[in-house]
């Protein structure tokens, strides 16, 4: 193997392998962020460190790392990376050094990020850098905001790219209804990030602005007004959920209709009214975020229903794929049990958030662990969830060789009990009043117990996931040959040979007639 | 692009495509990153210049790399994508002046106090000259699509004249304005307007290293992609149009 192959490679698939490493190492990071975490708060009162400023730099690299450094680019720039040129028949990106730029901006973000560890005055400003507490802190406030516009820029040129690919480069037959879910829920989340990704970008920039430029956006005794920033935040970072949400159920999509052999439920639906419904609602929501900072009644009352709509295509989305499931013939693969945990754990997320939604409610159990518990059954467990599904789905093509079936199980029970345990209890403190962010409870003794046993159930949720990783290393560098299709999917990206070599294809390929990634062979 | 040659290639295997250019910018941004924090947060300044001494040419050589190495292998593509980098584009400044208003309108005393009065003539010629090097452009691409070189680069050097011009007379007015002792510092005004115009200028900058860079093969007579003029024109009437935004909102409201 030749490394310099490798680091300035610019083939869509290796740039894919390059996300995949990164986004798992700082997977990795942030989790070991989460159970220090959850370490500090197995008792009342210090318990492995006395200086809570330890605890909020933890959180911060938790948050920020997860959904910057592992999910957005596992999702975006991984799977995206592998897939859609696969999946459209092409034979690489349409701007194959844009695709390596991507990738390096990438990696210079998580260096960024994980610097935190070993500067002075680290950011401690969460991963939301809240204005004027990130403009006063003595914490670097310039490495968030430098973090966040370089790995935004990365994912805006990643966009950029994916859009003018599908657009352009789809082999011949193709058509746009013959998309893969995946791809068509991808290109959403493209146009989503391209969208909102530079208004995240500009606040960023502005609290540094002030901080260290003496510029005054946020300084009320200068005119300016600290409540800008909220909104300019979250009309990128409540999308942020869809651009991870997107592709995640595109990739439950791919793996629920392989491993039931069954197509798409109502294939239209789901790109049109699914896909397209939360495109076209998702900059509309994000006032929910700020019920609690004050703002009229009237504007609440209107976010309360455009937040309530969204359900409706992620509704449609659920609904298709527990169809695709009536009446399948179901393997309980490996990826297969992922993807049905994303179902059942989406499930509980989803419909936890409805009360969220809810002005009165949510003046309630804002800032508890109700709001912890609910987005981390939602966006931490099952995006994480997909990302392992997909994985263990694409194993065989990207590494050509198999995983332990038997370990894949082990590791994804051990997990499925964990969150269940962590989250579920998360909320059920929540509901009585237990305030997240916080480093100690000494004034709430009464949640002891409960925050004794999320710390066990993180151990085992962490463990689980420790065992799919290993199972991963061990399965691409020793597991038997897998064969070019070993799900039997009609999908492109199986025709051609695993791992697929420079080109994708020796000839072009185009499809028949009656081709479409979904046509199972019944038997 | 880079793996182009080798499509349908019946030895794919044996070769996979590279460039150093990718990993070279990257890391000069880490620099560039680093230097930043250096000077502004821990104040060591020496440090921070040996940083950028990393960081420039790092980035330099690598777009220049970059652009030597992908030069006449447009695949035609550009135009599109350059649509959708526009859309982020355009969503930078619609948060600069969403700020903007939303300040503006919710609190409760405006203009802030240690405003001055805005030149009211300075904006509407340069909005004169920023339209006509956008007429100019299109001119152009008019010439060389019909085959016109001489004219072509006649046109193109207007355009890239207005374009400085236009930079001058910004840089002018700041000048002025900040001689007057109205700064970036001064209040929330002053902050939106420097930031604002001082966004547009760097796109009007970008602009013209994009005609800079096509200048050569300009100057010499080369054949020109009629892809790339069509793509460098229509980001310069992004910035165009911007800038009546600009004018309207920051000047004149």
């Amino acid at each position: 193997m030749n490394l310099k192959e490798w680091i300035f490679t610019t083939d869509h698939k290796r740039v894919g392998i390059l996300y995949l490493i990164g986004s798992l190492a700082a997977f990795a990071v942030a989790g070991i962020m989460a159970l220090l975490m959850r370490a500090e708060l197995s008792t009342i009162g210090p318990t492995i460190t006395a200086n809570p400023t330890n605890y909020n730099v933890w959180l911060y690299t938790h948050g920020a790392v997860m959904i910057l450094g592992f999910q957005i680019p596992a999702l975006t720039g991984f799977f995206a990376n592998f897939c859609i040129p696969l999946m459209i028949g092409a034979k690489d990106v349409a701007f194959p050094r844009v695709n390596a730029l991507s990738v390096w901006l990438f990696y210079v973000g998580v260096i960024l990020a994980l610097l935190t560890f070993f500067i002075p005055d680290p950011p401690d400003i969460m991963w939301t850098g809240y204005p004027p507490y990130s403009t006063i802190t003595t914490g670097n406030t310039a490495m968030y905001s430098f973090t966040v516009l370089i790995l935004g820029f990365a994912s805006i040129i990643g966009g950029v790219n994916f859009l003018t690919t599908v657009a352009y480069m789809r082999a011949p037959g193709i058509t746009l209804n013959k998309l893969n879910i995946f791809v068509w829920c991808t290109l959403g989340a493209f146009v989503l990030q391209l969208i909102f990704v530079p208004v995240l970008g500009t606040a960023v920039s502005l609290i540094s602005m002030d901080k260290y430029l003496g510029t005054n956006f946020f300084d009320p005794a200068k005119g300016g007004d600290v409540l800008t920033y909220q909104n300019l935040f979250w009309f990128y970072s409540h999308p942020a959920v869809y651009v991870i949400f997107l592709p995640f159920i595109g990739v439950v999509f791919e793996v629920l209709s392989s491993h039931a052999r069954s197509a798409v439920f109502n294939y239209k639906m789901v790109v049109y009214g699914g896909i397209g419904g939360i495109v076209l609602l998702a900059g509309e929501v994000w006032v929910h975020h700020l019920y609690v900072s004050g703002m009229a009644d009237w504007l609440r009352i209107g976010q309360m229903v455009t937040t309530l709509m969204i359900s409706i295509p992620v509704g449609l989305m659920m609904i298709s794929l527990v169809g695709t499931l009536y009446k399948s013939s179901i393997a309980f693969t490996t990826p297969m049990l992922y993807a049905l945990g994303v179902v059942f754990l989406f499930l509980i997320g989803g419909l936890t958030g409805i009360p969220l939604a809810v002005p009165s409610l949510t003046l309630a159990v804002s800032d508890t662990y109700y709001v912890v518990g609910h987005f981390h059954y939602v966006m931490a467990v099952a995006g994480t969830f997909s990302i392992f599904a997909g994985i263990y789905h694409w194993f065989p093509k990207f590494s050509g060789r198999m995983y332990n079936e038997f370990w894949g199980k082990v590791g994804f029970w051990l997990t499925f009990i964990g969150s269940n345990v962590v989250f579920w209890t998360m909320m059920d403190i929540g509901v009585d009043g237990m305030p997240r962010r916080y480093y100690d409870y000494a004034h709430f003794p009464q949640f002891e117990s409960a925050h004794q046993l999320m710390t066990a159930g993180a151990v085992v949720l962490g463990l689980g996931f420790a065992i799919a990783v290993l199972n991963w290393i061990i399965g691409a560098m020793k597991g038997p040959p897998a064969g070019d299709n070993p799900w039997g999917s009609p999908s492109l990206e199986w025709t051609t040979v695993s791992p697929p070599p420079h080109g994708n294809w020796p000839t072009p390929p185009s499809v028949a007639e009656d081709w479409h990634p979904y046509a199972y062979k019944k038997g | 692009m880079a793996h182009e040659a080798h499509h349908g290639d019946a030895h794919a295997h044996a070769h996979w495509d590279t460039s150093v250019w990718p990993f070279v910018i990257s890391f000069g941004i880490l620099f560039l990153a680093l230097a930043f924090s250096l000077h502004f947060v821990y104040h060591a300044s020496f440090a921070a210049i040996l940083t950028l001494g990393l960081a420039f040419p790092l980035i330099i050589a690598g777009v220049a790399g970059w652009t030597s190495e992908a030069m006449g292998k447009g695949e035609g593509l550009s135009y599109g994508a350059m649509g959708w980098f526009i859309l982020a584009e355009a969503m930078i400044f619609i948060s600069f002046f969403v700020a903007y208003w939303y300040t503006k309108l919710h609190v409760e005393v405006w203009p802030p106090a240690g405003n001055v009065t805005l030149p009211k003539v300075l904006p509407l010629v340069m909005t004169f000259v920023l339209v006509s090097s956008s007429l100019t452009i299109h001119y152009a691409e008019h010439l060389l699509h019909v085959g016109n070189k001489g004219g072509f680069r006649i046109w193109y050097l207007l355009t890239m004249i207005l374009g400085a011009t236009f930079l001058g007379m910004s840089i002018y007015e700041w000048s002025h304005l900040i001689g007057a002792g109205f700064t970036i510092s001064t209040n929330a005004f002053s902050t939106i307007f420097f930031s604002v115009t001082g966004l547009h200028g760097s796109h009007v900058v970008v602009g013209l290293a994009i005609f800079m860079a096509g200048l050569p093969s300009v100057m010499r007579g080369d054949d020109i992609d009629e892809g790339f003029m069509r793509t460098a024109g229509l980001y310069w009437h992004f910035v165009d149009i911007i800038w009546f935004f600009v004018v309207s909102q920051i000047y004149y409201w």
